[in-house]
């Protein structure tokens, strides 16, 4: 063999060696991570009447960014977090997305997105190609288009039939048989009241009145709760943000001292409505009345460890940051931020169009892949030739085709100090019974 | 129970409420010309002052009073060091508009790195129901309706036996005419913007106390109210403001009664819409009393 042809052979067997190295790593192989430090834009009401929503979102960045930051950031890129205040309207929602997406080059994902203004800048968002993990439960969401979106927790309709699992099977009374709906009539809270009236009449069940309420700050409800409390409903089905207590306080008042049951949908788990309704009503009639739907947390396990650590630092810059320890919507957000990361590294891009399908991969993960808690365990595994599942402090995720992932349920209280407590949980079999009665 | 007859009770303390902070605002826009959209902001302001007091242990009551006071000093310093210098440099009406606008959203921002976006409540025991009838108000509602009707008879007292009422007529009427005739027209003025103050000070912490827990956003939700009220009545008319009053706080939750709550201001404002179709000048003012205040 002649010495050029020796080379060339050489060369060929060098590159195959090469190739057969790199074809067990997950790495896509993308244009690199670049340079520079990357963004999480948190959209979402900061003023207004749900300004309570966003600092809870804000607080899951606060807490991802070091969990990205300490160990290496993204390729070396360094995280950080920006507020962009939609005040819960979409007529402010619409130009804040713009000015986020316009504005910002370096953005790597997108958290918030209620379901104040989903409806009307998710599709900004996805036409900008930046993942985003929305708080929306709109059933318009449970079979969306948009690529980019991703829900981290379960459609409202789910959220309704555990409300009225509670009414029906929750521990410590018999079944209710008349329910108050009160709702706020903003999008996001009218969304509970079709499938909890589907679900609690076909199962026998009489609803007494449902009243929409105006959440515009300063409202007294005096007059809506004389028209419920006249109705002598069992209890109350409620979510409305910022208006439940002076609500619960005018049924307190309006009753004679006396309290009537009340359930409340997972936004309840927070500690400004807690504080709230403890002011008005007192904490021993809220935890003595209260009865809450969440998903099911474990609040423990290295991705919790994790979360709470960083999420007890973040102090220093978000005073209220550590009051968001045992919220849902904290917990999956930071995830969501977390897997993104991951996705960036599993494909070695910072190209939104190439590493956003890596999220869905990584959240479900694949035929024997390694289970990771923490993104300094997943890059390990990612630099390792691994393919990874994150299960993080909002446990296991499952994206279906639409991007949803839906976990189960449980029943809470609180405690007089304002923690979440499991009550109980619906067996599979009720869980199907009301989906039956409340249809999908 | 009538709930018609019940929420006619509950109407007679939203009238209460929306009459103490749209007479004031009428006042202001009546005798200075100025329309005041940080009103709803230092009515919050005092809001707060009387909580954080609350929260030390004084009676809400002493809160209000101090609340009042509040909102006087800083309506007279708002007037003297912002509006009054924008004013005298011609500033056009619409541009003191934009003025006070940015004023109202200072104050906000300003306001909430400090009280926070979490809404609060009084510590203050509202008293066991009082039932007449199907009317069932409670003892602190009682006495907001009693403030509210000693406050309106002490603005009338005011404007029509006193002197200064008497020289705050003129100055709205005809400033210049008032001032050739020996009024000292800016002394009018600034007690003018005291005593709207001291109204929109006491207004902030009654409209907390109604609706049992407030925040930031409050204070510009409620100022829509009041606008409603004081158009209603016509802009510059404290008679009217109160007539305004009396009608928005009863429509609205007569209405919630007769129909869905969600609809109460909706009703509401479209009374005022008609209003000003049938009389664009408002329930009180003579035709053309807008372009005479501005």
């Amino acid at each position: 063999m002649r010495g050029f042809e020796r080379y060339k052979v050489i060369s060929a067997l060098g590159a195959m060696v090469v190739l057969a190295a790199c074809g067990g790593s997950t790495s896509t192989g993308g244009s690199g991570l670049g340079s520079g430090p990357l963004l999480v834009g948190v959209i979402a009401p900061f003023s207004g009447a749900d300004a309570g929503l966003g600092p809870a979102y804000y607080a899951a960045c606060l807490a991802a960014a070091p969990s990205i930051n300490n160990n290496g950031g993204v390729g070396g890129r360094q995280v950080s977090c920006q507020k962009f205040d939609t005040r819960g309207e979409p007529a402010d929602a619409v130009p804040a997305a713009n000015a986020m997406i316009a504005s910002n080059s370096n953005l790597m994902a997108v958290v918030g997105c209620t379901s104040d203004e989903a409806a009307t800048v998710a599709p900004i968002i996805d036409r900008g190609h930046i993942p985003m993990f929305c708080m929306t439960g709109q059933t318009e969401f449970n079979k969306t288009t948009l690529k980019y979106f991703h829900r981290l927790v379960p459609a409202d309709i789910y959220d309704a039939y555990a409300m009225v699992g509670s009414a029906l099977y929750g521990p410590g009374h018999a079944p209710y048989k008349k329910a108050a709906l009160v709702f706020g009539n903003d999008i996001g809270s009218q969304a509970f009241v079709a499938p909890a009236t589907n679900a609690f009449t076909k199962l026998g069940g009489t609803i007494a009145i449902n009243q929409p309420i105006n959440l515009t700050p300063g409202t007294s409800y005096r007059t809506e709760v004389a028209a419920m409390l006249a109705t002598h409903p069992d209890v109350i089905l409620t979510e409305a943000l910022g208006a439940a207590g002076t609500y619960l306080k005018e049924v307190k008042t309006q009753n004679g001292g006396q309290m009537i049951p009340f359930i409340g949908t997972s936004a309840t788990i927070d500690p400004q409505w807690f504080q709230q309704v403890r002011d008005a009503i007192g904490v021993d009639d809220l935890v003595k009345y209260y009865a809450g739907v969440d998903l099911g947390y474990t609040f423990a396990g290295p991705a919790y460890d994790e979360f709470i650590t960083n999420l007890n630092a973040a102090a220093s810059t978000f005073a209220d940051a550590p009051k968001y320890k045992q919220r849902g919507s904290t917990l999956h957000l930071y995830d969501g931020i977390i897997m993104t990361a991951l996705a960036m590294t599993a494909t070695n891009s910072a190209d939104p169009t190439v590493y956003n399908s890596k999220i869905k991969e990584i959240a479900n993960g694949t035929s024997g892949a390694t289970v990771v808690n923490t993104y300094k365990d997943g890059v390990a595994a990612i630099k390792a030739g691994k393919s990874i599942q994150f299960v993080g402090a909002g446990g296991q995720n499952s994206f279906d085709a639409f991007n949803n992932s839906v976990a189960g349920y449980i029943w809470v209280t609180y405690d007089n100090q304002g923690n979440e407590v499991k009550a109980g949980q619906m067996t599979p079999a009720q869980t199907a019974t009301i989906a039956q009665a409340g249809g999908i | 129970m009538n709930l018609f007859v019940a929420a006619f009770g509950f109407g007679l303390v939203s009238m209460s409420v929306i009459a103490i902070a749209a007479v004031g605002f009428t006042m202001q826009f009546g005798i200075t010309n100025m329309i005041n959209l940080a009103y709803g902001e230092v009515m919050i302001s005092s809001a707060y002052l009387a909580y954080y007091l609350n929260k030390a242990g004084i009676s809400i009551w002493i809160g209000m009073v101090a609340g009042a006071l509040f909102g006087s000093v800083f309506s007279f310093l708002l007037n003297r060091l912002v509006y009054a210098p924008f004013m005298r440099k011609g500033t056009a009406n619409l541009g003191m508009v934009i003025v006070s606008l940015a004023v109202s959203l200072m104050i906000s921002n300003l306001l909430l790195p400090i009280v926070g976006f979490y809404s609060v409540s009084y510590q203050e025991d509202p008293g066991s129901l009082i039932r007449l009838g199907s009317i069932a108000l409670t003892r602190d509602q009682i006495i907001v309706i009693a403030i509210a009707v000693v406050l309106m008879l002490g603005i009338h007292a005011l404007l029509t036996y006193s002197r200064l009422g008497k020289a705050m007529r003129a100055t709205a009427a005809n400033p210049t005419l008032a001032r050739n005739c020996g009024i000292p027209t800016q002394r009018v003025i600034d007690s003018v913007w005291l005593i709207t103050g001291a109204l929109c000070g006491l207004a902030g912490v009654v409209a907390a106390l109604n609706a049992d827990s407030f925040a930031i956003a409050n204070g510009s939700a409620f100022l829509i109210t009041i606008l409603a009220a004081a158009v209603l009545g016509g802009a510059g008319q404290p008679y009217g403001a109160m007539i305004g009053a009396v009608l928005i706080g009863l429509i609205t939750e007569l209405s919630a009664a007769a129909w869905s709550p969600e609809y109460k201001e909706v009703v509401a404002f479209g009374i005022l819409v008609l209003v000003m179709v049938l009389r664009p000048q408002g329930l009180l003012a003579k035709r053309g009393a807008l372009a005479a205040a501005g």
